[in-house]
């Protein structure tokens, strides 16, 4: 697996736990996630198996961050089974939400541009019309369309084949 | 029943608030009765709030923190790259003394270069410690050199800690314990520094677990070993975490906690079998038939010895191998079936001799001897001593292991021999061969 493979797969999982184990804030975990990508991929090569190291990493990069552990102590996370194991419900919705990137991917440039703005920026339809010279009304129902659009995409990906 | 337009789904769940009465309560009503509306429901709520976070939109429009692990991930592959190209013409020439000088020259100064060294001293480090430790010394002084920025997040200390991990490892094969107690330190300062140190850590108690076993401090090693175990556990890394679980179990084995030892070596086999894995099988068969023996459980002992060699005749190592043929050799010898255990013992030693393996073959020979002095043929035992000294001499092991084979000979020759001398010089050649200075002393008369 390369790089951007091995990052692409984990790193919603890494986030998750620094923020919803851990309680770190967005940001800083952000941070967190990246110093433990930074230091994997100086030694890939000697990691066996790859997502047990990155969710230890990430347990003490997360207890390293709130300093509750002395880094004397850092050798392992330190509870068995480690606190940082995310549960099946964490699981299920990682699992979802990259399902529904590979979705946004195949839902067309339109669509998604349409959807970032409202979704991940949090335009409102007003000033979404006001960049694309359109009416409120009209950005409702292209976004109804996208939303369709995007939810029959990811069933047809959910779907067991 | 007339289902619920899609659209009105979409913005019941979008925002229930904007749909107007009585249709809003419909929508509810419906929904709770009717399961495809429900599920087109749901999902349409957990669309909304599912789009509405950052990490499901990565993938699709990137991130900086994607863009820079992926442009340092590009600087890694290129770095290791012109290493390659940079280190080959001088890897042929271990001895040079261009080696001691890399860190002085800026094109050596990468991290490729030290990931290079690091890795070839770990390839070459079983059968040339000393030059492994060249390529590690030089790893080290690259590293130390590099600047402490060099890469995010103080990664440039994983090369650091590497590169004294496989100078403790060439140490511990050369027999400088202290010394590779020294490098493992600094290996173990180097890795500190990381966030998340874990592996490094782990791998670093396993390394310090061998030393302190080499030097004989039984149970520091033992607990560093069950250390070096629970790390590997957390990492998911099975293979080396069996091989932390062997160590603890020889360990044991040394401390003639046999009891435990056994127990152990049992778990070994069981992930062996679990994971259907023949060298851990073979490893901990081997290693349970040892134990079985010397519990005196000799049929025990053989079915664990034949198991494990005729995996080992399958898959190696030779070594291994030999030594299951050793252990059954001894089974016999105890068995009271000396002529055929004599036999089998000098082709064991035959094939230690033949892989340079001077002290295993003198510890069969030592068997041998007491299978002959149980026979009364101790003139055999001069001869066989005579063989050993010249053994020894031929591999340039001028050290106390010559007194020892030279003091057997004699009290053969003078039919004096005890098996108490015979386990003596056993004991002396096995410390003999971790310290070579050992001096031998020959047992005190009143024990003989």
């Amino acid at each position: 697996m390369g790089f951007e493979e091995v990052y692409l797969r984990y790193a919603v999982t890494l986030r998750k736990i620094a923020v919803r184990k851990f309680h770190i804030p967005a940001t800083e975990a952000e941070t967190l996630v990246h110093d433990v990508f930074a230091t994997y991929f100086l030694h890939a090569a000697s990691v066996r198996a790859v997502e047990p190291y990155l969710i230890g990493a990430i347990c003490n990069a997360s207890r390293h961050y709130l300093r509750r552990a002395d880094a004397a102590d850092a050798l392992f996370c330190g509870e068995t089974p480690c606190m940082a194991t995310p549960d099946d419900t964490l699981l299920d919705e990682i699992a979802r939400k990259l399902l529904l990137s590979r979705m946004l991917a195949g839902i067309g440039g339109r669509c998604r541009d349409l959807l970032r703005r409202y979704y991940l920026i949090g335009d409102t339809t007003q000033a979404i019309a006001d960049a694309l010279e359109s009416t409120p009304a009209t950005i409702l129902v292209f976004l109804h369309k996208c939303r369709k659009r995007a939810l029959a995409a990811y069933h047809s990906l959910s779907e067991v084949p | 029943m007339e289902h619920i337009p899609e659209s009105d789904l979409a913005v019941f769940a979008f925002a229930p608030d904007t749909v107007p009465e009585p249709r809003r309560s419909v929508i509810a009503r419906h929904t709770a009765d009717c399961a495809p509306c429900r599920s087109t429901l749901e999902s349409f709520a957990v669309a909304d709030e599912d789009l509405s976070d950052s990490d499901v939109w990565e993938p699709a429009i990137g991130s900086a923190t994607r863009d820079a692990l992926m442009s340092y991930a590009a600087r890694i592959a290129s770095e290791d790259r012109e290493a390659g190209e940079l280190l080959r013409p001088l890897f042929d020439a271990p001895a040079k003394a261009a080696w001691t000088s890399l860190h002085t020259q800026k094109r050596f100064l990468t991290g490729g270069v030290v990931r290079r060294l690091s890795e070839h001293a770990h390839s070459v480090c079983e059968n040339e410690p000393l030059d492994a430790l060249t390529f590690a010394d030089a790893a080290i002084s690259v590293a130390e050199a590099l600047p402490n920025d060099a890469y995010p997040a103080k990664a440039v200390y994983e090369l650091r800690g590497t590169a004294w991990k496989e100078r403790a490892n060439a140490q511990l094969l050369l027999g400088q314990c202290p010394e590779a107690l020294e490098s493992l330190n600094r290996a173990e300062r180097a890795y500190r520094h990381l966030t998340s140190a874990s592996l490094g850590l782990a791998t670093v108690a396993l390394v310090r677990a061998s030393v302190y076993y080499q030097q004989q401090r039984l149970d520091e090693a033992a607990a560093m070993a069950e250390r070096a175990e629970r790390g590997f556990a957390h990492l998911g890394d099975d293979d080396r975490r069996m091989t932390a679980l062997h160590l603890r179990a020889s360990i044991k084995f040394e401390a003639r906690n046999l009891e435990e030892a056994a127990a152990l070596f049992r778990q070994v086999i069981e992930y062996g079998e679990s994971m259907n894995n023949s060298h851990w099988i073979a490893r901990g068969s081997n290693a349970l038939g040892k134990c079985e023996l010397h519990r005196g459980n000799l049929g025990e002992a053989s079915v664990h010895f034949h198991k494990a060699l005729a995996l080992l005749r399958e898959i190696g190592p030779a070594n291994e191998r030999i030594s299951a043929e050793w252990g059954i050799a001894k089974v016999l010898l105890q068995t009271g079936k000396r002529s055929e255990a004599i036999r089998r013992l000098r082709d064991v030693a035959a094939e230690f001799e033949s892989r340079g393996m001077v002290t295993d073959a003198a510890l069969v020979g030592l068997d041998r001897a007491e299978a002959l002095l149980a026979l009364g043929q101790t003139r055999q035992i001069v001869d066989l001593a005579g063989r050993l000294f010249r053994v020894f001499t031929d591999a340039g092991m001028l050290t106390g292991a010559l007194t020892a084979i030279a003091y057997i000979k004699e009290a053969a020759a003078a039919g004096t021999l005890t098996p108490n001398d015979l386990q003596t010089v056993r004991t002396f050649l096995r410390r003999a061969e971790r310290k070579p200075d050992l001096l031998f002393a020959p047992p005190p008369r009143k024990d003989r």
